[in-house]
């Protein structure tokens, strides 16, 4: 008996826990799920980071997006390419220790503000060709420059 | 001690008779033997060369002596007459042929570069010609070679500093009855011996011309040790024919 | 017949019989009759051929292939590769024995014996005339053996680099050592080895592989008429080259690489890029000068390889012109590949064909009348032609121009006598005088130009030249540089005059440079008169024209045939809203020429002069990559084909002008190549009759209609645009692409060193 109340509450919890009816459906759509967990922290740009043991392996840890970031307005256009890295190992179970308790030895490689991944944009990158190229084509002249 | 300077002069010797491989007047330096030619200080395109007035007029009677539009055939009198004006054939004559026979210069090239005599790099106002084939050979032309070679202190090929000789080695000029013998310049000098040709560079050095012809006393190419065959006078008609006849 | 070269002269024994009939080979004369023919034998075979033929040329008539390397058609016999050699037996002289006392017969049968030699011998098959009754053995054991020898000592001094030869595949030496050498060598001496020489951009020599057939050196002093090749050493050092270092800088030089054969003089672009084998050929058409020679494309991966010429005893023998053979590289670069528009910027980015379909019929669809107006240029194909008329005339314009010049005064190009090459290339050969008017033929149609110097060569033909005085590489009178020597001709106080009258098959071609001037009118009306004088003198048949243009660019006879104004001076003088350049690279019209807010489409496949000026650009196909219709300066339709596809969205030019045809809503009538020719025959029917020329008449008319031109000859001379060999490389946007000709130019202008090569080279 008891553990159906305990199902009951935890269903309850996730029903209310995302701040009344509206943040329900926003959750809702937004995520498509309403987990709800220990919040373990929060990064610069403000994606949260969860965990909840009791589930499944795999899915004990989850982001929840910032709606800003970089100046890109990511209410609805989110995109994995958001975590930072040093949340990243977290969250992908490289570790157990989060970025919160153990912060991340600075690196000067490491980007200052993190990057979203330029995949499929016009700055993505582009292996050259190492084969000659059968045909030149006409690159025209840049405008103005005549 | 003894024993190595004798080892030393039977191998000088057996050097000094061997003779290189055979190879021809056209690769041995006659003519210049490259055929390809290259622009150098003293021949390229603005060596100065222009025929002379007389040859000129020469130019004229050679090209008369053909029919009209066969200028061409005129090329090897012509080119000789460059030749002998200019001592050897700078390409800028070769051109200048060309222009005055009105072929292409190619064709003059052609021609130039075919005949060994003549001379596309420059040579010597005495060219020695020394004939060293199998009949002068046999009559001791090495000799002969050997003895230019000293007297002028250069070796087959080459041309003394002041431009006065220079030296080759032939085959066979036609002399062979009045071997050995060399060419210089147009004139044979026959039948020689060492010395004969050392008097001869001696004369050429002093600035005449000797005359040429055998050295040992023959007037031409008669047998040199007197008749051996028709010595008896002409036997008259009828001679070994059968007698009913 | 004191033209030909010494050389040529002295080697071809064979033509004294018949005057030039034999050793001219292919210059046409007058047939023999069947009475004097000889009858020989090959291989026991009987044969009738005319007197005067060589062995070689006898054993073709039946069939038989005698191998062979100094000896070509079209050039003299030399007779010094001694491949030819066959066994002849000759017919005993026939002696009226009887006649000769009986005790005496048995002496006389012994002098004919030793005089005739009837043993069998081997003679050079090229270089030896038939007499009656031979019986030519071209497979017996002697000739076999001969010809083994003969290929030993080729062999001697030739390097066996057949692998990294780029004649490997198609060399004569490789074949016949193949088919008639020996299976072993007895050589063991070293080979001899000879420099190779620079002779230009275009022509590698690898010397040592020379085996002195002359053919070259024949073909540059006989054919090109530039005597730059010769032999020069003797013996084993005999070597083929220039002696002095120069290039072989003719507008024909890159046919030696043809001719030779063996793998001495190939092809510099082409080394070490394809293999003969490899390659797919396909027979199409040259579309760089007027003169449309036949070529062979060789492709390979969808690339150009290499042109070669393909045999069209009409058009171009079996040559073909520099530009021609070497400017396919100019395929290949500055290339149009996408459509572009300009954005608001003014640059011009790539997009897609829907965007660009549906902007140019949208603006063809806002312009009518006399608001839409179209330039084509020298490169664009009839069934192109015949598209972009019918899209423009359905939007009630008739604004289509040429960017060529063709004066319209008189009968101007309502009469196609007025602008062909009525005589025909071929026709050349048998004219006796030739008047060339302000052209200089040997740069703008090198073709037209080599049968000039043939005929020149071979049959006397005189040749005059009005204009600016240049090289034509054969002796020409030189009449005076400007027009009112045609005046003085018309009025008949010239001293050439004279000669006009004496000319029994007279030509007069006209340069299409002349008509550019102001006063192209005129000058067309003076020669054209000229030629209609000059045809009532001599006296000739109907079927004999004189009068001749002699175009630049391959499009322009098709253009006016199907309607074509010649020359923008209506676009300038009504400047339209929209403009649609097919392919025109000449620069004719420029933006300062149109108002402000017009709008500029350019179709073409260069990115050259028009594509910088236009507002959109559509791809289009190159003479390579499509089935198109030219019609050459002689009038005669001939097609391209397929041999590669076009590079990336272009697409062939008449589809691209059918897809806005549709979105435009004025859709043609036609969807494949057949329907589009159909509709050419229905304008222009002998545009799809091809490989033959649609003869063109009424001169007389054309001319009485010339004579009403009532305009002013201006002073300055009649000078052709392209004078030296300098200015003949680059003429079009294929050949303005080209590396290979950019080389040419700049080995012409600062000598061969100047031109970097590969290392490997």
């Amino acid at each position: 008996m008891a553990e159906y109340i305990q199902v009951f509450r935890r269903a309850l919890g996730q029903l209310g826990g995302h701040g009344g009816i509206r943040g329900l459906f926003y959750q809702l759509f937004r995520v498509n799920d309403l987990k709800t967990g220990a919040l373990i922290g929060v990064d610069k740009y403000g994606n949260k980071y969860y965990e909840d043991k009791r589930y499944f392996f795999g899915r004990h840890r989850w982001v929840i997006y910032t709606e800003e970031m970089n100046g890109k307005r990511t209410v609805w256009d989110v995109d994995g390419s958001m975590v930072p890295s040093e949340w990243h190992r977290w969250l992908h179970c490289m570790t157990d220790d989060p970025p919160t308790t153990h912060p991340p030895v600075s690196r000067k490689f490491l980007a200052e503000t993190h990057k979203f991944n330029v995949s499929g944009t016009r700055e993505q990158y582009v292996p050259y060709s190492t084969t000659r190229k059968k045909i030149h084509e006409w690159v025209p002249p840049k405008a103005g420059s005549q | 001690m003894l024993l190595s300077s004798v080892l030393r002069t039977a191998l000088s010797h057996t050097v000094r008779r061997v003779r290189r491989l055979h190879q021809t007047a056209v690769r041995s330096g006659a003519g210049g033997a490259l055929f390809v030619h290259r622009d150098t200080p003293e021949n390229n395109p603005d060596t100065p060369f222009e025929f002379t007035e007389e040859n000129l007029k020469r130019i004229d009677a050679i090209v008369k002596m053909y029919p009209e539009g066969h200028k061409a055939a005129a090329t090897i009198p012509v080119l000789d007459l460059a030749q002998r004006q200019h001592g050897w054939l700078p390409i800028s004559a070769m051109n200048k042929v060309a222009e005055v026979l009105d072929v292409p210069p190619m064709r003059v090239y052609e021609v130039a570069t075919f005949y060994t005599m003549f001379q596309r790099k420059p040579v010597g106002k005495y060219h020695i010609q020394v004939c060293t084939t199998t009949p002068c050979m046999l009559c001791n032309s090495d000799s002969i070679l050997e003895a230019i070679q000293n007297k002028l202190g250069i070796k087959v090929g080459e041309s003394t500093p002041d431009r006065m000789f220079s030296l080759i080695e032939v085959e066979c000029l036609g002399a062979c009855v009045n071997a050995p013998m060399v060419q210089i310049n147009d004139n044979y000098y026959e039948d020689l011996e060492p010395k004969d040709i050392e008097h001869i560079i001696d004369e050429l050095k002093a600035g005449r011309v000797p005359p040429p012809g055998p050295r040992n006393g023959r007037f031409s190419c008669e047998p040199a040790g007197g008749l051996t065959s028709l010595t008896e006078p002409p036997p008259g008609p009828g001679f070994g024919v059968r007698a009913d006849l | 017949m004191l033209r030909l070269p010494v050389v040529s002269r002295a080697l071809s024994g064979v033509a004294h019989t018949k005057g030039y009939g034999a050793a001219a080979g292919n210059v046409r004369t007058a047939a023999t009759t069947a009475s004097n023919l000889v009858e020989v034998f090959v291989d026991g075979k009987p044969v009738l051929v005319e007197p005067g033929t060589t062995v070689l040329q006898a054993c073709e008539k039946v069939g038989v292939q005698i191998p062979r390397f100094c000896y070509h058609e079209r050039l003299s016999v030399a007779g010094n590769c001694r491949m030819c050699l066959v066994e002849i037996e000759k017919a005993p002289k026939v002696l009226n024995i009887n006649s000769v006392g009986k005790s005496t017969h048995w002496l006389l049968w012994l002098a004919v014996m030793v005089l005739e030699d009837l043993n069998p011998v081997p003679v050079a098959a090229c270089a030896m005339p038939v007499m009656k009754g031979w019986n030519i053995l071209t497979n017996s054991e002697k000739t076999k053996k001969a010809r083994e020898g003969v290929m030993e000592f080729l062999l001697a001094n030739h390097p066996l680099d057949c692998p990294i030869c780029d004649q490997g595949g198609e060399c004569d030496l490789q074949d016949q050592s193949m088919m008639f050498g020996s299976d072993r060598s007895r050589f063991t001496e070293g080979k001899r080895a000879v420099e190779d020489k620079n002779i230009g951009p275009l022509i590698k020599t690898i010397m040592t592989r020379c085996i002195q057939c002359t053919r070259c050196i024949r073909f540059a002093s006989e054919i090109a008429g530039v005597d730059d090749l010769g032999t020069t050493g003797r013996g084993n050092e005999m070597q083929v080259g220039t002696y002095v270092e120069k290039m072989f800088m003719s507008e024909l030089s890159g046919n030696v690489i043809d001719i030779c054969p063996v793998g001495a003089l190939t092809s510099k672009p082409y080394a070490f890029t394809a293999r003969p084998w490899e390659t797919r050929k396909t027979e199409s058409i040259d579309v760089l000068d007027a003169v449309g020679s036949n070529i062979v494309v060789s492709t390979r991966g969808g690339e150009v390889m290499r042109i070669l010429p393909r045999l069209n005893e009409d058009v171009n023998e079996e040559w073909i012109s520099d530009k021609t053979r070497f400017a396919y590289d100019g395929l290949k670069r500055q290339r149009l590949t996408q459509p572009m528009v300009k954005d608001i910027s003014g640059q011009l980015v790539p997009t897609s064909w829907e965007d660009v379909l549906t902007r140019v019929a949208g603006a063809l669809q806002g312009a009518q009348g006399k608001d839409v107006a179209a330039i084509v240029g020298g490169l664009v194909d009839a069934e192109a032609l015949i598209a972009l008329k019918d899209l423009l005339n359905q939007l009630n314009s008739d604004n289509l121009c040429t960017e060529e010049v063709f004066p319209m005064a008189g009968a101007g190009t309502d009469l196609r006598s007025n602008y062909l090459l009525n005589t025909r290339i071929s026709g050349i050969e048998e004219a006796d005088l030739l008047l060339l008017v302000g052209t200089n033929p040997r740069y703008e149609a090198p073709l037209f130009s080599a049968r000039v110097r043939k005929s020149w060569l071979h049959n006397d033909l005189q040749v005059a030249l009005v204009g600016r005085k240049v090289d034509l590489s054969y002796t020409y009178e030189h009449l005076g540089e400007s027009a009112q020597v045609l005046q003085e001709i018309v009025a008949g106080t010239h001293p050439f005059c004279k000669n006009l009258a004496q000319a029994k098959h007279p030509v007069v071609v006209l340069g299409s440079a002349c008509l550019q001037r102001d006063d192209g009118a005129a000058v067309h009306s003076l020669v054209s008169t000229i030629a209609q004088n000059v045809r009532v003198t001599s006296g000739v048949q109907d079927s004999w024209k004189v009068l001749n243009v002699l175009h630049r660019v391959a499009s322009q006879v098709a253009a006016l045939d199907l309607g074509y104004k010649a020359g923008v001076e209506a676009i300038r003088n009504n400047p339209p809203k929209v403009l649609f350049l097919l392919g025109a690279d000449g620069g004719c019209v420029t933006r300062q020429d149109l108002p402000k807010n017009s709008l500029i489409i350019y179709q073409g496949h260069h990115g050259d002069i028009g594509a910088p000026m236009a507002d959109i650009i559509l791809p289009g196909a190159a003479y390579t990559e499509k089935c198109g219709t030219y019609v050459n300066t002689e009038g005669r339709a001939q097609q391209t084909r397929v041999a590669v596809t076009s590079p990336g969205m272009a697409r062939e030019d008449w589809k691209i002008i059918r897809a806005i045809s549709e979105l435009a809503g004025i859709t043609l009538p036609y969807d494949t190549l057949d329907e589009v020719r159909n509709r050419l025959a229905e304008v222009a029917p002998n545009l799809v009759r091809y490989d033959d020329v649609e003869e063109a008449n009424y001169f007389k008319q054309a001319n009485e209609l010339s004579k009403a031109v009532n305009q002013t000859l201006l002073s300055e001379p009649l000078v052709p645009p392209q004078l030296t060999v300098r200015d003949f490389y680059m003429t079009d946007p294929i050949s303005r692409a080209s590396q290979t000709m950019a080389k040419c130019v700049k080995a012409v202008t600062e000598g061969a060193q100047a031109v970097e090569e590969p290392s490997i080279c």
